[in-house]
């Protein structure tokens, strides 16, 4: 473990550390383009020089290709490092546009924050003498680039080839018409995408969905995590609503990865980073619904409550427990399920319960980060003791067959659109052999225009959540704005119903809800809502797993 | 004026009619140098090398046989590459020695290789040299079918096979690891120091020997005349002799021969036979375009080894001697060779991305006639700007003489200006 010195003060740091993460242990930032902790060092940008004195002797070093040494002093602010770092910022503006107002990285751009704080140069450069390169190139599906804006860092080729392993990205060209394009004939169409975007210091690749949205200051920003899959990246949701008349619907304006090195570094996939378009759509479901009386009324959620209690308690007076089947969803937070459980499994001694299907275990699944199980909680779902359905080989699916045979005299469904699942005949026999449906949902569709009853559920970003994916971490999500309408969480639903039957649910609050769960529950004993923080916590008994660094298992050689 | 000098070391079969094929270079004594190091065992040969003082020849002046023995011990497989990319501005010495002794430098290589333990020589040579790298691939042919190139090299355990490979016309692969990038076959972007050598992290990660056509053609002489005479023949520290290109204002241009150590002077006037037309001698780039330019008082009584030339602020370099006289413009000499380097930088890093680009903007203003004298200080501090701040060292190529141009020869910048 080396000592060494920053700016004066003594700092020890890991071995095989470079002097960028060493300076950053002491929250000084020493600016560069080209290094990213996630991708290997190239050294060509060298706005990371700074001066270095090893065994008395002084040198100018790119700190991000040189590895803190014992008694190494290294300076960062001095009068000749801001010099090489004003030479470098003046070599980047020479020909940069300065189209700042228009573009999308203003406010969070490295040329500019650099050029605030070392530069402060005047242009020697007269404007008619600019190069001009190729502008609004559409390098694939999802991401814009404007070369003339580019930096060459090559972060984003390094991406390509390193994590992705795709290599849709090159630097052709040499000397001063090097430029940044996509490979002959290939498109950046890779599954991470969006990453070059985070990547890219300045504002040269663009995310075509979030180009020309919203100024970046005017966003305000929530850790939260993702529900697209069993992985549960790690993210931020930019947000802004007090701009509507940019676009009244549009709540969340993009997500971002958030750094987690247990789950998902630095990275998130296309799906998830696209994925918050539904927390906006037009097809959310944002008031109660009832087919039942057909005249055009909507019903308040109180009265939908009244009357799904009171058919509840009919079946079970007239045939038991066993005439009623819950298909839960794995997509529900700890919380939900644990009330849902309270009701269901310990009050009403329903059996018929599942939350494992197979048609959400059909998603893409890769090294990097894709799960094909696209549940977020189904490892918490088991762990607070909804297990699969039926005797042995049995599950979910069966339960869904048993209940399209008409076994069932109340389906209580939440959140799966079946319509989107099973065929129309099939639905026809659901229908006609099940005496009432209630369709717990997030959004218009063909099963809640089926159901008798549907009662809106608020989204992930709506709520606070707790959630445990399949490493066994529980992360939560946090509530970044209010439900849409009259959509509730789902917790609070079963609380709703809970009083109807006589079910003792003190906690008002996620937070209450997931302390009692640790209080209750072995697996997630020792923790708490605190306790989570803003990475999450493995269960209880569930050792941490190793630090996995991200890369494709398919390189190009590179030495 | 080929090859033509005071001493005949290297060159001394270059007037032999048909020495590129196999039975006339073994008349001549081809390969028996390498049967005699093969004898040695290979860190001999490397001791022998380094006692020679041999330098290397492609610019930096590296010790050559000090650079072999940095190869790691246990490391295996193992390449030689032979830099025959010789694009440098004025050099024209390697394509000399592959059109008319390629066996003496294939012999050198063989030599390195065994010394090294090497499975493979990779032959780089610069993708314009279309009829050298033809002469070399049918010298290589030659010696493959005798037994001196493949498996179990004259019945010894060593085996080594040689590939040729064509440049495809850029200057940065002549540096070292751009030439390696080069034969992996991606863009010639020089590698990032550290790893500094080649030597241990080099082609595919391999232990990697990368050595000019030059120096590695003087290791069959040295095994020849021994390492001491071979010493004794340049000046301290600067074995044995070199081949001097000769350009510019002189009555005989050409590649000459000479022991390191020579005069410039005597370079210029005994053996380029003096200035043409009675002109007088204004400056002196006394080792391809990237050195520093020597005024013509900074020539009198310099020797051409690498210690004298630096001493004097410039470099040996390739050995490359442009010589220029009183009627030729600084200015015009200037952006010429900004231009070139603004042409070969590689793009990888920005200094030298955007500097050079700057640099050949600047000095179009002095020939165009719309220069101010705030351009010439910008021009030096530019050139400062890109000094020593690049991954490789082309961005000194073009900062170095830049600098000393408008150091030495302000005032015929400051004629140009407006104002």
């Amino acid at each position: 473990m080396p000592w060494l010195e920053i700016d004066g003060k003594p700092v020890e740091v890991p071995a095989n550390l470079n002097l960028i993460e060493a300076a950053r242990l002491l929250n000084v930032e020493i600016p560069h383009y080209c290094y990213h902790a996630g991708l290997t060092v190239v050294g060509s940008c060298r706005m990371c020089q700074v001066e270095v004195e090893i065994g008395g002797r002084k040198s100018i070093a790119i700190a991000c290709n040189t590895k803190a040494a014992d008694g190494m002093k290294v300076t960062t602010k001095s009068e000749t490092v801001q010099k090489l770092r004003r030479s470098i910022l003046e070599f980047y503006l020479q020909h940069h546009p300065l189209d700042c107002p228009i573009c999308d990285d203003a406010g969070e751009c490295d040329l500019q924050n650099y050029y605030m704080e070392h530069g402060l140069h005047d242009s020697r450069m007269p404007l008619e003498e600019k190069k001009h390169k190729h502008k609004v190139v559409e390098v694939g599906p999802h991401v814009v680039l404007d070369s003339e804006r580019c930096v060459l860092c090559s972060r984003c080729v390094r991406f390509c080839r390193e994590i992705t392993g795709t290599d849709e990205l090159g630097i052709f060209g040499h000397g001063r018409d090097a430029e940044l394009l996509n490979a002959p004939g290939r498109k950046l169409d890779n599954d991470y995408s969006g990453c070059v975007v985070d990547l890219c210091p300045v504002g040269a690749l663009t995310d075509k969905d979030f180009r020309f949205r919203r100024r970046v200051w005017y966003m305000k920003r929530t850790a939260s995590i993702c529900t697209g899959c069993s992985r549960g990246c790690n993210i931020f949701v930019d947000w802004e609503t007090d701009r509507r008349y940019k676009d009244p619907v549009r709540r969340i304006q993009r997500l971002k990865p958030r750094y987690n090195e247990q789950v998902n570094e630095w990275w998130m996939c296309d799906q998830g980073r696209h994925g918050y378009s539904l927390v906006d759509s037009p097809d959310r479901l944002t008031v109660p619904k009832t087919n039942a009386q057909g005249n055009g009324h909507t019903p308040t959620v109180d009265e939908v409550i009244a009357r799904a209690t009171a058919k509840i308690e009919a079946a079970i007076e007239k045939h038991g427990a066993s005439s009623i089947a819950v298909l839960a969803s794995a997509a529900s937070s700890h919380e939900d399920l644990f009330a849902l459980r309270k009701l269901f499994v310990e009050t009403l001694k329903v059996q018929n319960l599942d939350c494992t299907f197979s048609f959400e275990m059909k998603g893409k699944e890769d090294e990097i980060l894709m799960r094909a199980d696209l549940t977020p909680n189904r490892r918490g779902a088991l762990e607070l003791g909804i297990k699969p359905w039926g005797g042995e080989g049995q599950g979910g699916d069966d339960l869904l067959n048993a209940a399209v045979e008409g076994e069932f005299d109340v389906v209580i469904v939440v959140r799966h659109d079946l319509s989107s699942l099973l065929s129309e005949r099939v639905l026809t026999k659901l229908r006609k052999n099940s005496g009432y449906i209630l369709y717990l949902g997030t959004h218009h569709n063909g099963f809640a225009e089926l159901a008798d009853d549907v009662l809106p559920l608020a989204m992930w970003a709506e709520r606070d959540g707790s959630y445990t994916n399949f490493q066994g971490r529980v992360q939560k999500t946090n509530h970044v704005f209010d439900p849409k309408g009259f959509a509730l969480f789902e917790w609070e639903i079963w609380k709703k119903f809970g009083a109807n039957f006589g079910v003792e649910l003190s906690e008002s609050s996620c937070f209450d809800l997931f302390n009692s769960i640790g209080r209750s529950v072995e697996a997630f004993s020792a923790l708490t809502w605190d306790s989570l923080g803003a990475k999450g916590a493995m269960l209880n008994g569930v050792p941490e797993p190793p630090h996995r660094r991200i890369q494709t298992s398919r390189p190009l050689a590179a030495y | 004026m080929i090859g033509n000098g005071s001493v005949r070391l290297l060159s001394k079969n270059f007037d032999v009619p048909n020495m590129a094929t196999l039975d006339v270079a073994m008349k001549h004594g081809a390969y028996d140098m390498l049967k005699r190091a093969m004898k040695l065992k290979p860190e001999e040969v490397t001791e022998l090398v380094k006692a020679s003082g041999l330098r290397g020849h492609g610019g930096a002046g590296f010790s050559a046989g000090t650079k072999w023995g940095f190869v790691p011990k246990d490391k295996f497989p193992r390449y030689v590459c032979v830099n025959g990319d010789e694009s440098e501005p004025g050099t024209c010495k390697d394509r000399l020695i592959i059109e008319r002794d390629p066996h003496l430098m294939l012999e050198g290589a063989l030599i390195c290789a065994y010394a090294v333990q090497a499975e493979r020589i990779y032959i780089y040579i610069r993708g314009e040299y279309y009829y050298p790298a033809k002469v070399m691939a049918e010298a290589i042919k030659q010696a493959q079918a005798k037994g001196f190139i493949g498996q179990k090299i004259l019945g010894s355990d060593w085996s080594c096979t040689v590939h040729l490979q064509n440049g495809a016309g850029a200057y940065i692969c002549g540096e070292e690891t751009g030439l390696i990038e080069s034969l992996e076959g991606k863009k010639g972007w020089p590698r990032l120091k550290p790893p500094f050598y080649p030597a241990a992290i080099g082609l595919w990660g391999a232990p990697t020997i990368v050595n000019n056509v030059e120096t590695l053609a003087f290791v069959p002489r040295i095994l020849d005349i021994g390492p001491e005479k071979f010493a004794a023949m340049g000046s301290p520290k600067n074995g044995g002799t070199g081949l001097f290109s000769l350009s510019g204002h002189v009555n005989k241009p050409g590649v000459y021969e000479l022991p390191m150590g020579t005069l410039l002077t005597d370079l210029i006037h005994k053996h380029g036979g003096g200035i043409p037309n009675g002109k007088k001698l204004k400056a002196v780039i006394p080792g391809g375009s990237s050195s520093h330019i020597l005024t013509a008082d900074e020539c009198e009584n310099l020797p051409l080894d690498f210690e004298s030339v630096a001493a004097r602020g410039s470099m040996l370099g390739s050995a490359a001697v442009m010589v220029i006289d009183e009627t030729v413009s600084i200015p015009q000499l200037m952006h010429w060779m900004v231009r070139f380097y603004a042409h070969e930088s590689c793009g990888q890093c920005t200094p030298c991305r955007e500097g050079t680009d700057w640099l050949l903007r600047l000095s179009k203003k002095f020939l165009e006639g719309t220069a101010r004298k705030r351009d010439i200080d910008d021009m030096w501090q530019l050139a400062d700007n890109i000094d020593g701040k690049t991954i490789c060292a082309l961005g000194q190529a073009v900062a170095w003489p830049t600098k000393s141009y408008l150091v030495k020869f302000r005032h015929e910048f400051e004629a140009l200006c407006r104002n």
